[in-house]
């Protein structure tokens, strides 16, 4: 065959160098490990505050990671607030309407994935900054309906009160917010060792080769949405038990929509570990400024972003040597 | 190689295979252009089919209505016996159509390996990861890849890409290969080693069909030949047939010298 005699004296490999390794799990194992102990540590009489950033540290890790799985399949969304809010909004008033907390985080999360799946089928034919801008307008859509029901049910302008999360116990709230995170952490893993992977990665490279390889875009970029939207809502829900009120302003904030997104792309687009280990590092770098450069923090934040940005493509996982291609969880 | 054509014509039942791919009138107005107009012809299992024509004859607007990139204005498409004419492309990918593109589309931040894999795991429904990856690995054999499989396709040399742009098609399992100028931009001993390609292509039971400017190419691998000039049907048959048409030869700048460019 001469197309083989034209290969002669390249080297054959056994496998792919990207191929994923059990070993690729280890930092991601680390992690989760060095986050269950945290409350175990001498946290001393500021014990209750360093709880509070670790759990929201959590909350910006699940919300990284969700938003990460979503701009997988190529669509980078500005609709996370929307999806954090609906959790946080929904889980509230089912507890209003009777249910216990256990049933109303997961029918909350499942209810922002349907909500989800009508965004999705309009952007179907989106992509770039239409994309981005209608995922905006369906953020403010939602926070007007929202703002706009009766304040009887929803509290309107004003906000909504929420039962504290385990009885206020910070210790078990911050053990549920890490279970939650490392469900996250599971589904992200699931999402990258299966099928899911190849159809995400290949609509994002490529839409139309992909559908002329016989991706059905509509079936996947629907899967992502409902995916990444639960759970974006299981953060929101954390958010809504942890601060035990709620309104619609600071919910459906757009640094809500934003910061999972530079999040992840500081950590490392389309890994595991990268948006979790953003959220972490920027979450401590956001406090330490706060409590050094009392004023200007945002300015001396948004310079280590920008800079970390212009040496960092890849963000933090491009520091790992000899990865040129991947293989990275 | 088919005997019994007519310019023109259509095959003699005798020499048909099973018919995969039948377009009936298809036409493809853009505007006031018509790109393509009233398109027939009938492609059978094992056979390599070439569209030729000046250029602007509406030749790459066919191949998109073919794959579903357009939908037609008028006109319908069979592929294996169904009419598959308002199915969109991945439908068209299930049910036997595979393309390699002309520019080559590569995904870019995928291997070699894992470009033929999407193919091999989406091309037809309920296919699972490990057998796909397996499947990949035997195209890249086929296509002489096998050594770049870890590669990036930025990496690849364009026959490498080209090979990859076959490879990654054929892992869908296709009845039916449409190829858009293959050898477009390729050395000519480069375009040796294509043609071998199609004709492995075809060994292994798909029907090809091609679009070509290179008329040795056509020569050498068309078993019958569909000649299009403004957006028409000029001329079917056989390279010798089409190629003594006047009608054909005068599309081709009105000389002889046209054909053998």
């Amino acid at each position: 065959m001469s197309a083989r005699q034209a290969e002669a004296g390249a080297p054959v490999r056994a496998a792919p160098r990207r191929e994923i390794t059990p070993g690729a799990a280890l930092p991601l194992l680390g992690f989760l490990l060095l986050a269950a102990l945290f409350p175990f540590l001498p946290l001393g009489s500021r014990a209750e505050f360093l709880l509070q950033i670790a759990f929201f540290t959590l909350v910006a890790g699940i919300m990284a990671l969700s938003w990460d799985i979503l701009a997988r399949s190529g669509q980078v969304s500005l609709a996370h607030a929307a999806f954090y809010g609906l959790g946080a909004y929904g889980y509230a008033l089912l507890l209003k309407a009777g249910l216990p907390w256990l049933l109303a985080m997961p029918v909350a999360a499942l209810l922002a994935g349907g909500v989800s799946l009508i965004l999705g089928a309009v952007t179907m034919r989106l992509s770039g900054m239409y994309f981005a801008i209608a995922t905006l307008a369906f953020t403010e859509v939602v926070r007007t309906i929202i703002q706009n029901l009766p304040e009887s049910v929803a509290g309107g302008a004003t906000g909504l009160l929420v039962p504290a999360l385990l009885g206020g116990n910070s210790r078990a709230q911050y053990a549920l917010a890490w279970g939650l995170l490392a469900f996250t952490v599971l589904v992200s893993l699931a999402v990258r060792l299966t099928r899911l992977h190849f159809a995400f990665a290949a609509i994002r490279q490529g839409e139309e080769t992909a559908r002329v390889l016989g991706v059905s875009i509509v079936r996947f970029k629907l899967l992502a949405f409902f995916i990444s939207s639960s759970l974006a809502a299981l953060a929101g829900v954390l958010y809504a038990g942890k601060t035990f009120f709620i309104n619609p302003l600071e919910t459906f904030s757009l640094a809500n929509s934003i910061a999972p997104l530079t999040t992840s792309i500081f950590g490392g687009l389309y890994t595991t570990l990268g948006p979790v280990l953003g959220a972490t590092v920027l979450r401590v770098a956001e406090e330490l400024l706060h409590n050094s450069v009392k004023d200007g923090y945002l300015v001396v934040y948004g310079l280590v972003l920008m800079l970390s940005i212009l040496w960092l493509p890849r963000g933090l996982m491009g520091l790992r040597r000899n990865r040129k291609h991947g293989g990275d969880l | 190689m088919t005997a019994a054509t007519t310019i023109g014509g259509t095959l003699s039942p005798a020499s048909q295979g099973a018919e995969v791919l039948r377009a009936e009138g298809l036409s493809k107005r853009f505007g006031g252009l018509k790109a393509v107009q009233d398109v027939s012809f009938t492609h059978h299992q094992g056979e390599i089919l070439a569209v030729i024509g000046p250029n602007g004859a509406g030749k790459t607007t066919l191949l998109n209505l073919l794959s579903g990139v357009y939908r037609p204005s008028a006109g319908r498409l069979h592929l294996m016996g169904r009419d598959v004419t308002d199915q969109p492309m991945e439908a068209r990918c299930h049910a036997g159509l595979g393309r390699a593109f002309q520019i080559v589309r590569p995904f870019p931040e995928m291997t070699v390996h894992e470009n033929v894999t999407v193919g091999a795991l989406f091309g037809k429904p309920g296919q699972r990861l490990p057998e796909a990856r397996e499947r990949a690995w035997a195209l890249l054999e086929r296509t002489g890849l096998a050594a770049h499989a870890d590669k990036a396709a930025h990496e690849l040399t364009l026959l490498q890409d080209k090979r990859l742009e076959v490879a990654r098609a054929l892992a869908t399992n296709p009845s039916v290969l449409l190829l858009d100028e293959v050898m477009a931009g390729l050395r000519p001993g480069e375009a040796q080693e294509a043609v071998a390609l199609v004709r492995g292509v075809r060994e292994s039971g798909v029907s090809v069909l091609f679009i070509e400017h290179i008329m040795p190419v056509v020569r050498d691998l068309a078993d019958r030949v569909v000649v299009m000039d403004q957006g028409q049907v000029l001329a079917q048959g056989t390279y010798r047939e089409v190629t003594a048409d006047p009608r054909v030869v005068s599309a081709y700048l009105g000389t002889e010298e046209g054909l053998q460019a």
